[in-house]
């Protein structure tokens, strides 16, 4: 009967081992869906969470809470003490930063939630402008779960590429890469509403400057490729070329949808860093204002150098604000890291040279289509 | 270990053997027909009629054919005198007479319904065979129905399957042998297989199986399948129990040895590997991507069946973590009222639905849909009402158990509806990690498996490409030439791989 030893085995492991896991039984926790840190009194974390609790009476509702504590963890155990339910972390989807506890730095809540197994990567990380907890506390007319709201307003945003990325996985990636800094949304309350109001600049994981929300598509199109997003410019008419000059005496709005973005860095001068920026924009025109005539090749094309020449300007002035704050979000340092051998970078290093960085910047934009809508 | 004595004494056969076996016809009429009664415990429908001057006749009624023992023994009788047994077997006009001087021979051939006749003074006795055995009409398959192919299924009669068998492979490389099993009941047992196809080695893999089978009675075929299996103690059936005969017709041209059991509508095929039980004739039968997609189907239901509630189970007691955010609010608002923790809430319901599901399966059919009536509303909508229950519960279990309908054996269905019970225990102890081990014992115990011999994981382990074409998808049929090496046939392709349509010019 040896071979019976092994029917005992899981059968006695099921007996000794049963219990040993730590049950979280849905309809007995609490779900935190959001967690917002504020700078506190006394040097400590206040902390705001909203969290889903499932009552047999109320269905369900949502609890904002907010602590103080020293710990994120001795938060959670404070929320505890107010709640029938156990509180749990691994729904939560958003974490908020108050614009304070921003620019004092965030590299505590990046490394504890990283570390945090039931934390999940891909969890967005905000700032907020001002403090967290009234914005999570304010009683919105029709936003029901203020927590679920702010995910799905970011997550959205992120998925049409109107906002950059910012998950905790990308955060940690920026924060620990030598050559790149962090880069978040910026939310803020507008009346009934809760929108994106800019893109936070960090340097060292802490907040240092801003942009509007407008130019996250710089942002992006430097980052990373660009798939999906819809974009819209003014073209003053001083920049416009001549051939559209005659048609209007005003400014020119174009909205166009860029199918594809591509961009190329390379590094030309190592000694004092000069990089070639080439942008390269597929994009289909979706609306000008006043009208041109898109089905002449020469107007198009003259619409074509006009925003080319307007993106090169706008990239310009995204890039030098980051400069002067010394906030490499777009990832210079790891190209030039890439590119040099023994470059033995460090922050501190590379952040004197991304001050005085030259960048070069061709941006190549092809219309594609015109009159396509979608 | 074989549970099944499969040994039999040779002792005990031999000392009994000589002293029966080879005693002789009585020449005197009395004394035979006394050693016939002796000899069947003198029964009463054993009918003995005397022919004068010299001749007896003695059948049992129950088994003979009136009609042909009247009109082609009797009449024959009648008109001819007859002096020796070689004169009267020359006059009998039925096919199947023969002449034997043994006692036993001729005991065997009146309980298989023969007629015996014997001539006062000769010591041997005509044994003429019109046996009649009743049987029901052909009808169509039950439990493996489908919609496009044959519809007739084997039914409990030996030479009625026979003959259907082989009126699908008219062929003389079609083999049968005739095995007795069963010390009492003497079932006769047929061992089919295509000659030039069927491997030898696995032909007497199973005679030599069958033949040491020390059974007291044999009735059914799904016993001698669990039998004769390579591991009879594991679940998961070996060979497949089929009462389609071009099931079974397709198994022995891929080389496979079927096994026919008398008084049995399951015929047996073997080897058969753990995909093949989820494909199903009809398969062959439709267009190779609808007939994919079906099978794609099958084994996605199997998947489901076997695991969506365990996985129900893990996800609300453990990983609350892995549930999607926009299925988080119904799913916790649907159990806020259940008392019960998710497994015991999981398994409530599965023996619910299995409860049913039994009920269904033993109550006369007159009274059947009452079942449906009471399981349906009165349970189901009930049980929720009630707070003792979840309604996604209630979906999940019931897509589980339809599923588990979906596998075209029922052999394989009930293992399905088995094995999710210690999933869904081991998903309510340890979460993820007890299906994890749950699965990993699976597929452990899947890939020790064997049948015949032939792995039964094949062709996925060991990896044949070639044979995954009609594994749980099923390609062009000129790309499935190839017969499964499973069954180690002697010709290794259905037909020659070319294509069939020439290239256009």
């Amino acid at each position: 009967m040896n071979k019976l030893k092994y029917f005992y085995s899981p059968l006695l492991a099921l007996v000794l081992l049963y219990g040993c896991v730590e049950t979280n039984i849905l309809d007995k926790v609490g779900l935190t869906t959001l967690v917002g840190y504020d700078v506190g009194t006394e040097k400590k974390i206040a902390a705001t969470v909203v969290i889903r609790e499932v009552n047999p009476e109320f269905q369900s509702n949502v609890e904002v809470l907010t602590t103080e504590n020293d710990t994120s963890k001795g938060n959670r155990i404070e929320a505890n003490h107010q709640l029938s339910k156990k509180v749990v972390v691994g729904q939560m989807r958003v974490v908020l930063f108050g614009e304070e506890l921003a620019k004092e730095g965030l590299r505590y809540f990046i490394d504890t939630n990283l570390e945090n197994a039931s934390v999940s990567n891909g969890i967005y990380m905000a700032v907020v402008e001002d403090r967290v907890a009234p914005l999570l506390e304010y009683e919105y007319e029709n936003i029901e779960d203020i927590g679920q709201h702010i995910f799905r307003l970011i997550e959205q945003n992120i998925e049409q590429e109107y906002m950059i990325s910012s998950t905790l996985h990308e955060v940690a990636r920026d924060y620990y890469s030598v050559g790149k800094d962090v880069a978040m949304p910026i939310i803020k309350r507008d009346k009934e509403l809760v929108k994106l109001s800019g893109v936070a600049l960090f340097k060292d994981g802490k907040m240092v400057s801003r942009l509007p929300a407008t130019d996250s598509f710089y942002v992006k199109i430097v980052r990373d490729t660009f798939k999906a997003g819809l974009y819209e410019t003014i073209l003053h008419h001083e920049d416009l070329p001549s051939a559209l000059q005659k048609i209007t005496t005003d400014d020119m709005t174009v909205a166009f949808d860029a199918i594809h973005s591509k961009r190329k860095v390379t590094l030309v001068n190592a000694a004092n860093p000069e990089f070639d920026l080439n942008v390269k924009i597929k994009a289909r025109i979706l609306e000008t204002y006043p009208d041109i005539n898109q089905g002449d090749p020469k107007s198009v094309a003259a619409l074509e150098k006009a925003i080319q020449n307007k993106l090169a300007k706008e990239l310009e002035k995204v890039i030098a604000q980051s400069q002067k704050v010394e906030s490499d979000i777009f990832g210079f340092g790891e190209i030039y890291r890439g590119s040099v051998r023994h470059a033995q970078l460090t922050k501190e290093k590379w952040h004197e040279m991304y001050k005085d960085m030259k960048v070069n910047i061709h941006v190549d934009f092809v219309v594609l289509r015109n009159g396509v809508f979608e | 270990m074989k549970p099944f004595n499969q040994n039999q004494s040779p002792t005990a056969m031999n000392s009994e053997a000589p002293t029966e076996n080879l005693e002789t016809i009585a020449q005197a009429q009395d004394h035979f027909i006394q050693s016939i009664k002796d000899a069947t415990n003198n029964p009463d429908d054993l009918i003995i009629q005397s022919f004068p001057p010299n001749i007896t006749l003695i059948y049992i009624d129950n088994l003979v054919d009136d009609q042909t023992l009247n009109n082609n023994i009797i009449a024959d009788l009648q008109n001819k005198p007859n002096d020796t047994p070689e004169i009267l077997m020359a006059a009998l006009s039925i096919p199947e007479v023969t002449v034997t001087s043994l006692l036993i021979k001729a005991i065997e051939g009146i309980i298989n319904g023969s007629v015996l006749l014997h001539i006062e003074g000769y010591p041997q006795v005509v044994i003429a065979n019109i046996a009649s055995r009743e049987s029901r009409a052909l009808s169509t398959p039950e439990n493996e129905s489908q919609v496009i192919g044959t519809q007739v299924a084997f039914n409990e009669s030996l030479s009625t399957n026979i003959s259907l068998i082989r009126r699908y492979i008219v062929s003389p490389d079609l083999c049968n042998e005739k095995i007795k099993i069963g010390r009492r009941t003497n079932t006769a047992v047929t061992l089919l297989y295509m000659n030039g196809l069927a491997s030898d080695q696995m032909v007497n893999t199973v005679r030599q199986r069958l033949a040491s089978l020390d059974l007291d009675a044999l009735i059914d075929s799904a016993v001698l399948a669990e039998m004769i299996d390579d591991n009879s103690l594991s679940v998961f059936p070996q060979m497949l129990l089929t009462e389609r005969p071009d099931r079974f017709c397709d198994g022995l041209l891929d080389g496979k040895i079927g096994v026919i059991v008398d008084g049995s509508s399951m015929a047996i095929i073997c080897p058969q590997s753990f995909t093949e039980f989820f494909q199903s004739q009809e398969d062959q039968n439709l267009r190779w991507q609808i007939a994919t997609f079906v099978r794609l189907l099958r084994l996605a239901a199997f998947f489901l069946s076997v695991y969506l509630t365990p996985f129900y189970v893990a996800a609300l007691t453990f990983h609350y973590e892995v549930i999607p955010q926009a299925f988080l609010v119904p799913l916790s608002e649907s159990r806020a009222l259940v008392p019960f923790p998710p497994i015991f809430e999981a398994l409530l319901l599965e023996i619910i639905i299995e409860l049913l599901r039994e009920a269904s399966a033993r109550l006369p059919t007159k009274i059947g849909q009452t079942i449906g009536i009471v399981g349906g509303i009165v349970i189901g909508t009930a049980a929720v009402q009630a707070g003792i229950t979840s309604n996604i519960l209630l979906i999940i279990i019931a897509l589980s158990a339809l599923a588990s309908f979906t596998s075209p054996s029922y052999m394989m269905g009930n293992v399905i509806r088995l094995i999710r019970f210690p999933i869904i225990i081991l998903a309510g102890f340890w979460g993820f990690y007890g299906i994890m081990l749950a699965v990993c014992f699976i597929l452990v115990h899947l890939l020790r498996q064997s049948s015949l011999g032939a792995p039964y994981m094949s062709p996925f382990y060991p990896p044949r490409l070639k044979e995954m074409r009609d594994s749980i998808i099923r390609m062009p049929i000129p790309l499935t030439a190839k017969r499964p090496a499973l069954t180690r046939s002697k010709d290794d392709y259905k037909f020659d791989p070319e294509p069939i349509k020439p290239k256009k010019s």
